[in-house]
Parts: structure tokens; sequence; C-alpha cells
């Protein structure tokens, strides 16, 4: 082993998975490298070999097929905020990629693939796609296979690790008619959350028929909320709703991170600040 | 497999127009070629963590930081650096101009990231808002501004790029 890393750079999927497959967990994946690269910068992370994702087709592109859209798990963020088909059909995740932190050099070089395997609490973009029901293909030697984000997210401790490659990310296109809304408690335009929410709220008249909320940026991992607040449908938004709403939401917060975007008592009252707002901006948009 | 990994890789970039072909190892960042290899120090190492904005280029056209970019995956990309705004004659572009004109930098040392951003930005929208102008440079951080000028700076460079365009 040379004291340097090495350089691997798979042409297809199939060679990808060789790769990952022969070796140790030293290896990394880098695609974008805007999560990789800081920790190499600092010595929190030394690669032994940096397995270059880049020219594989497969990660790539934007497509929709039997009702779903597929989004390659190498489409770099600027590309989710601007794509026809997802500002149309998924406009929320569009909102939400546009929200993401670090500024355009960022959005032009981070991948929606590795703000997932990431699973850094502070981004932007998983309380949208947990919001929306996502679900991702992940390949390893042992094949590709495809399960809900957020049961992948159960499983994982930090990334996929070194043996796991996410491929793409399926997505149902939003209800026509849905409100949707994604609301981030920020201190300076390019930074980190201390609290954001997504919903996505339909209603009948005024009533509400269905909820998703999921908060991110207050706990470890996004706090899905839609079942806890599942009695909100046949209701309709009202200022006592909206405040059991806010304490609900806040007491389903069981381990608050205390950081330096704030610490946990206050990050567990502003997840329900959030959610509230959310679902009412959701509910202003719907129609 | 072991036929499969590098050492080190070669790579092909254009840098302000020029070609370069290098050898480089699989670690070295974008910045550090660009400084250590190309010596175009005009590029600036900050925070290293991709918050400060200062070692911005532009790759392939789209505004990127150099420090937290892996040179080796990049083969064949066209790479600008600030020192490839200059106009041929060596004169300062429009929107150098524009900086210099409204102060929009004081010590300079996140100029190379405003400038670059900024460029960016006057492609797609010759007309920017405060607020588009704000979007636009969130991802550089100035300690002597206070950003007042530096949005000055853009929005005369604005001005400037369209009296150069009619």
């Amino acid at each position: 082993m040379s004291l340097y890393p090495a350089f691997a750079r798979p042409r297809d999927l199939g060679q990808a998975a060789e790769i990952m497959g022969s070796l140790s967990t030293g290896a990394m994946i880098i695609a974008g490298g805007q999560e990789l690269m800081p920790s190499v910068n600092y010595g929190a992370l030394m690669p032994e070999v940096y397995i270059d994702v880049g020219q594989i087709a497969a990660l790539k592109g934007i497509s929709e097929e039997a009702g779903a859209i597929q989004i390659g798990s190498f489409t770099v963020h600027r590309d989710v905020q601007n794509n026809d088909l997802i500002q149309s059909k998924l406009p929320l995740l569009s909102y939400a990629a546009a929200q993401i932190g670090g500024g355009m050099q960022v959005h032009n070089r981070g991948t929606i693939g590795g703000n997932i395997v990431a699973m850094h609490p502070l981004y932007d973009i998983l309380p949208s796609l947990l919001a929306l029901g996502a679900e991702v293909d992940v390949l390893s030697d042992v094949g590709e296979v495809r399960v809900a984000l957020a049961d992948l997210m159960k499983d994982a401790r930090h990334g996929l690790g070194s043996e796991s490659l996410l491929v793409r990310v399926h997505l149902k296109p939003m209800m026509p008619g849905a409100g949707w809304s994604y609301e981030k408690l920020k201190i300076t335009a390019g930074g980190y959350g201390s609290a954001n929410a997504a919903a996505i709220v339909t209603l009948d008249s005024s009533k509400i028929t269905s909820l998703r909320v999921v908060v991110g940026a207050v706990s470890a991992l996004p706090v899905d909320m839609s079942d806890t607040l599942s009695d909100c449908c046949g209701q309709a938004w009202s200022a006592h709703l909206a405040e059991e709403v806010e304490a609900r939401s806040s007491a389903e917060i069981k381990e608050p991170l205390s950081d330096h975007q704030g610490d946990g008592e206050w990050r567990r009252a502003m997840a329900g600040v959030m959610a509230r707002g959310a679902i009412e901006a959701a509910i202003k948009k719907a129609g | 497999m072991e036929d499969m990994l590098e050492d080190t890789v070669l790579v092909n970039l254009r840098v302000n127009g020029k070609l370069h072909e290098l050898e480089i190892p699989a670690h070295k960042s974008l910045l550090d070629l660009l400084r250590e290899d190309l010596n175009m120090t005009g590029t600036h190492m900050g925070c290293m963590t991709g918050h400060c904005g200062a070692c911005t280029v532009s790759i392939d056209g789209r505004v990127a930081k150099s420090c937290i970019t892996l040179a080796a995956t990049l083969s064949r990309a066209k790479i600008t650096t600030i020192e490839g705004l200059t106009e041929e004659d060596g004169t300062l572009s429009p929107i150098q101009q524009a900086f210099w004109d409204e102060a929009g930098f004081q010590c300079g040392y996140c100029a190379p990231g405003m400038l670059m951003c900024t460029a960016e930005l006057l492609e797609s929208n010759s007309d920017p808002s405060d607020s588009e102008i704000e979007t636009a440079l969130a991802g550089n951080l100035c300690r002597c501004t206070g950003y007042q000028s530096l949005k000055r700076a853009v929005k005369a460079a604005a001005v400037k790029a369209k009296e150069k365009a009619s």
C-alpha cells in the first residue's frame, strides 16, 4: 500500500460494484466532493482509495417512467433546482434544493446522492425527500436493491459505508393541487438551518385530507411527524389546531441536538414552530 | 482488481484557455494544483471546508470551490480562474473595473469568489435584484466590506457589462 491514496474510476455500475466489493473500508466514493473533501482537508477522513463515480452514466439524468420520476444520484443541486420535470411535478424538492447552504458553488457540484448518504442532520434535502416518500436504489456486490429512504435511514449509521453506492432516487409526482412548503430557520443567507420542516398538504374545501410533515436539523435524523399529526385530517386549520400541532411536534423531539446552531431546548421549541409554519404555508398554497 | 487502481492520475485541464497535462497524486485538490503546480496564486486558500469561497474558480462554466474539488475527478475540464477574467490586453474586465470603482473589496482575500460568482450571475441575469445578488454571493464570506459595497459593485458591473455588449 502506497503512503498516498490510490484512485479508481469505474466506467459502469458493474465495475463500481466489483471495486467496492474488493476493497477494504478505507475506500471512499467521491462524486462532487462537497461532503468528503472538507473532512479530508481537516484530517478527519483519510481515504486509502478514492472511487470516482463521475464517469458512470447510470448515475446521471432525470427522467419520468411509468408515472414516477427518477433522479440519478450524481445529479447536482442546481439541476434539481432548474429541471422542468422536477419544477412542475416535485416543486417542493426543487425549492428545497435551492435552500441548500454553501452558495452557488456548492449547488453546482454537490449531488443529491451525496446529500442523502451524508445523512447530516443540518442538510436540506432529506426532510423533503422523506415527506415525498422517496425510494432509492442501492448497489452493492450482491446487486441492486430498492428500499424506502426512510428504511435506509433507520439502518444507517453514517452514509452507506464503503461497500454500497446510491444509484438513483424514485419519487412519485406530487398530487395536483397539493400545497407544499419548506421552512428553514437560519441566520445567514448561505448558512445551515437551526430547524427546518417540509410539509405537503391536500385540502377538500377547507378541511385537511392528507398531511405529510418532516422536521429536520433538530435531531440526529429528520423526524417524520405525519403519523403523530394524522388526526389533523378532517379538520380545518385554526389557531387552536396550529398551537396543538406546534406543541405535539416539539414533544416528538426526544433527543434534540445541542450545538453551535442553538441549544437543545430551543431547538425542540423551534421544531414545533417550523412544523406549524410549514403546514400553514402549505395550506395557503393548496387549492 | 489492482489493475483498476492508479497511484497517480493523469489530468488534462484547460486553464484560462491554456492546456496543461499533469500527473498528480490522487488526493490533490484543484486549489493545490492551481497554486502549487501552475503557480496561479490568484485563487486563495481560506477555510478548506467550503465555507468561505475564497478559492472559487469556474469549472466548465460553473463556479466551484477549488479547495473541496478533487483535481483527479476533473479530466478534460475547462477551468477559469480570477487571472482569466482580465481582458486579453491586460486591462481589467468590466466586472473587475466595477469592483475597483465601487470598492467591492478591501483586503481582497474574498475577491476571487466574489468576482467569479458575479461573472456567473451576470451571464444569465443582466439586471439582478438585491436578493438575486445575495443568493449569488451567498457562498462567499467577506470580513471587510459589510457586503454593501459588494452589492453596489455587482450592480455597477451589470451596467458596465450591458454597455460593453451594446
